[in-house]
């Protein structure tokens, strides 16, 4: 692990609305806030990991990275730059440094192009190299992904790949232009335990070789602990906890954290870890105040403070920060200041 | 690495050649396709064999030749085995340059609307907004008037039209169709992961339509034409018989048109029958070839995703 | 007295390729009131040995040998008419992705309150009624949310639905094909315990198929693993999971990153799963095992006791047979 402390890649109270369409009988869509001023700072050559359920905002969060979206309010820093309204050609420059892998291994391939061609897409986008240049790029990227030898797979179509083989060639369309940041977008969600491991261990080596910063998007802490520096944990597009991924895990201080550690299956992880109880059985009726999202399902929540106010994100020290009333006191700092 | 050079020459070759055999094999299997192909083929060797019997005596000119001995329309004989028409032309003749003009006809405006179709449809459904509110817009306008009018006043204003023309103002009318289908279908790829990939990649808009829209875009665009063609051959048969057609050129629908002026039309049959039967089965085998090729290119023959 | 019993099971697909033998050679065996978990990579034939317990096969599926005594009774032995009185009553099924399968435009009850009166006419309207408000309490969903419509259902609430139907003819026997996998893990928790409850108050047993054993191991007193078609490992779980002798399950247990303990290396199964068209007549897993030798290749493994309870398709337990 070889990063310095230098920060790549800022989120600074970043906030997303969505109004969904009107149904036909109201006046006007409801409006979804799906990140609710998060800030979140990546260090170079870092793998941040960044977990919630579905609907935490986790995958908004990253397509703003890559700019498939604009964020409400807020801005986005890459290396110090402010990216977040970029257009033209320094859009374009920006997509050298910042790449993603998606979801879904069955849908993020052309069908109709093959692996060469979706692999040497992006260095034909941005020209580089002359055609056998290309080829030699090509060719490593998909050595460094394991799909050796290259020529057996080059001109085959996606359909003819495994999903973890696909998945494989997505990473090599992400890192063919050696970008400086990639957002990993659930990679292996859609895989099973081994083509899962293969893909985490292929994330390792490319962050060890390249010194690439990664944001790992996951559902499942256990892969985030495995894989992760850091860990965000995102709840309704608030980000509640912040720190070194172990400590995170053995140690979490947020409520909602704790209910996730909870749910995991027990056995064989033989009663080593704490049953933490804080989730409600049902869920409270909504008081219609701001207060702390987690606030309808946590037994913690006291009626005077957590309904009304929300808890600010608190640096308990070892950069471990919490955004609860009841987590032990710490230092204050300044709106989400998490390095 | 000058292997691989030749190598992305043969594999390349190999793909199109092993999906146009996939392709095949899937096509045999359906009867409808089978006899729309055997249609075709015998027309187009009808079309390919039109130039021979000018070859063998100038008498069978289709437009010029006049048989010396004959004067009026008369049955199938050894000389004519249609027969001859009012003015003692081969039927028989006539009967193979309406097939070439058909053939012409019909591929070259079905390929002209599918390409304009094609293309505006990427366009408008890719880009959305105010382009696509008005491009559609305009394919509606399109769409609501009635071809065959227009082009009957089109041909009053300017005496009579010429083949081509005819072909050009019938892709004019024809591309809308065409157009709703493939943006239909661009919207439908838009927001999947793999344009957004190219996104994120920094492709322009204009790459992503042409590059990453069009392949998955042109199976359909295929099939639209063959549907085109159908729609083209009757209306260039229409126009003819109405007397709006090219004179200079005998085609099917022209040679209806002279069976009716001359008030053959319950005298003859051996001259009325051939041209009607022809533009009914050949609109009628390129359907079948469409219907074949849909399951061709059905996406559950596209092996996605794992079972189990 | 057992109430499901495999012997032999083997099932397959005709396809164009040739014939792909989905199962081979299955043998199991699930007491009342217990349940017993199939774990396996996708393309192990998990989900087609659920589909032939149920006889729910494809027009081109074919149930080659074996039997499958349900009760005492052959089930492949049934006419239609009679395995359709089976279903829902003795034997249902939550298929994979069961929440789409939710009729949009019917409201949830008279879904299941349809399903019950497909199978046991005799209950008039308000009995069905009834017995639907008692399900529901049963598996948590409130009571007022009944005459909803599956879209108002979040995906939590449209499972339980699901679990609901399955259990609304009192079935002895249900089928769940990778219920909780399209849930969030706290989702995921909660039905898992209620599934429990559920079992110990209607004392249903329950196969459960899916591709994480975590949850299995949780949920199930019996675990057999599935590899290429074929059980490989078969055993009580703290048996198989916390000393697996075969190879794959080791290499399957090593594979997923834990919460707790030592964070080592991830060790994926290198290769791929071998075709099913033309199986190999050896040990299936041997090219992808570690511990292979020359003759797992060119023989066909044969099931080994470590335990009473626990037995392995292996050549090399012989080997390890100094625990």
């Amino acid at each position: 692990m070889n990063h310095g402390e230098e920060t790549i890649l800022e989120l600074d109270r970043i906030v997303k609305k969505y109004r969904t369409k009107a149904f036909l009988f109201g006046a006007r869509g409801q409006e979804v806030i799906a990140l609710n001023e998060i800030s979140i700072k990546v260090t170079r050559g870092e793998i941040f990991g960044l977990v919630g359920e579905s609907g935490s905002g986790k995958t908004t969060a990253g397509r703003l990275i890559v700019r498939l979206e604009q964020p409400g309010e807020g801005k986005i820093y890459l290396d110090g730059h402010d990216i977040t309204s970029l257009k033209g050609k320094a859009s374009k420059a920006y997509s050298r440094r910042v790449q993603m892998i998606f979801q879904d291994p069955y849908q993020s391939l052309n069908p109709q192009l093959s692996i060469f061609e979706t692999i040497s897409e992006p260095l034909i986008i941005h020209k580089i190299g002359n055609t056998k240049a290309k080829e030699d790029v090509v060719w490593q990227a998909m050595k460094s992904v394991g799909l050796s030898p290259p020529h057996d797979f080059a001109h085959r179509y996606p359909h003819q790949l495994s999903g973890g083989q696909r998945q494989r060639v997505a990473i090599a369309r992400a890192m063919v232009l050696n970008p400086e940041f990639v957002v990993a977008d659930e990679p292996t969600s859609m895989l099973d335990a081994s083509m899962s491991a293969q893909i985490f261990n292929i994330l390792l080596e490319m962050r060890k070789k390249l010194n690439v910063s990664f944001l790992f998007i996951t559902h499942s802490l256990a892969a985030a602990r495995y894989l992760c520096d850091r860990i965000a944990v995102i709840y309704r597009g608030n980000v509640v906890e912040v720190g070194p991924g172990d400590e995170i895990i053995e140690n979490p201080k947020h409520p909602y954290t704790q209910a996730l550690i909870d749910a995991l299956p027990q056995f064989g992880h033989s009663g080593d870890v704490n049953r933490y109880e804080t989730l409600l059985r049902s869920e409270r009726a909504p008081s219609g105040y701001g207060g702390c999202p987690f606030f309808l399902r946590c037994k913690l929540g006291s009626i005077e403070k957590c309904s009304r106010e929300k808890p600010p994100l608190i640096r308990l020290g070892d950069s471990h920060s919490v955004a609860c009333f009841y987590a032990e006191s710490g230092i204050k700092t300044s709106s989400g200041d998490n390095a | 690495m000058t292997v691989f050079n030749n190598d992305i020459g043969l594999s390349e070759r190999f793909h199109w050649i092993s999906r146009l055999l996939e392709g095949w094999s899937i096509y045999k299997k359906s009867f409808l396709g089978k006899i729309g192909l055997t249609l075709l083929a015998v027309f187009a060797l009808m079309a390919l064999c039109s130039s021979i019997p000018p070859l063998i005596d100038p008498m069978y000119q289709p437009m010029a030749g006049v048989d010396p001995e004959i004067f009026k329309a008369t049955g199938p004989s050894t000389r004519h085995w249609l027969g001859t028409d009012f003015m003692g032309r081969d039927i028989l003749s006539q009967l193979l340059t309406g097939a070439r003009i058909a053939f012409m006809v019909g591929v070259s405006a079905a390929f002209m609307s599918v390409f304009l179709g094609t293309v505006i449809g990427m366009i408008a459904g890719y880009t959305g907004k105010f382009m696509d509110t008005f491009l559609m817009r305009l394919a509606d306008m399109i769409m609501v008037m009635p071809a065959l009018l227009v082009l009957l006043m089109l041909a009053a204003l300017f005496g009579q039209l010429s083949i081509w023309f005819i072909v050009f103002f019938i892709a004019l009318f024809r591309w809308p169709g065409v157009s709703r289908v493939i943006r239909a279908q661009t919207l439908s790829l838009k927001h999947r992961p793999f344009i957004e990939a190219a996104r994120v990649a920094g492709a322009s808009n204009l790459r992503i339509i042409f590059r990453h829209i069009m392949p998955n875009v042109l199976p359909l665009s295929f099939l639209y034409m063959t549907f085109q063609v159908t729609s083209a051959i009757i209306i260039e048969a229409a126009l003819a018989f109405l007397g709006f057609g090219d004179p200079g050129t005998v085609s099917w629908g022209m040679m209806l048109q002279w069976v009716w002026k001359t008030g053959h039309m319950f005298k003859a049959p051996y001259w009325l029958l051939p041209p009607g039967i022809c533009i009914s089965l050949i609109t009628l085998s390129f359907y079948m070839l469409g219907r074949a090729m849909d399951e061709v290119l059905d996406p559950r023959l596209r092996k996605e995703g794992e079972t189990d | 007295m057992a109430l499901l019993v495999a012997e032999n099971l083997s099932v397959g697909y005709q396809t164009q390729n040739g014939y792909l033998h989905a199962v081979e050679g299955v043998s199991f065996s699930l007491d009342a009131g217990k349940s017993l978990g199939f774990v396996g990579e996708s393309g192990c034939g998990k989900t087609t040995l659920g589909m032939a317990v149920m006889r729910l096969m494809p027009s081109n599926g074919l149930i080659r040998e074996g039997r499958i005594l349900f009760d005492g009774e052959d089930l492949l032995k049934k006419t239609d008419e009679e395995m359709r009185q089976i279903r829902w009553q003795e034997i249902s099924m939550i298929f994979q992705a069961a929440m789409n399968a939710l009729n949009p435009v019917h409201r949830v009850i008279d879904q299941i309150t349809e399903a019950i009166h497909t199978h046991t006419p005799s209950h008039n309207k308000d009995e069905a009624y009834e017995q639907v408000r008692v399900l529901f309490k049963f598996v948590g969903l409130p009571e007022d949310r009944m005459r909803d419509y599956p879209h108002q259902y979040s995906g939590g609430m449209k499972q339980r639905a699901i679990i609901a139907m399955a259990l609304a003819c009192k079935p002895k026997l249900i089928i769940a094909d990778e219920p909780t996998t399209a849930l969030d893990v706290i989702v995921q928790d909660q039905i898992l315990e209620e599934t429990k409850s559920l079992q110990r108050e209607f004392g249903v047993s329950i196969i459960y198929i899916s591709h994480d054993i975590s949850v299995v191991a949780d949920i199930c007193h019996d675990i057999g693993v599935m590899y290429a078609g074929q059980l490989v490992e078969y055993g009580a779980r703290e048996e198989v999971f916390d000393n697996p002798v075969h190879p794959y399950t080791k290499a399957l247990l090593s594979s997923y990153p834990t919460l707790t303990g030592e964070k080592s290396k991830l060790m994926p199964i290198p290769g791929e799963a071998p075709n099913l068209i033309n199986p190999p007549f050896g040990c299936r897993f041997s090219d992808r095992c570690t511990e292979a030798r020359v003759s797992c290749r060119s023989n066909p493994p044969v099931w080994l006791e470590i335990t009473p309870t626990h037995k392995v398709l292996c050549h090399q337990y012989g080997k390890h047979c100094g625990e």
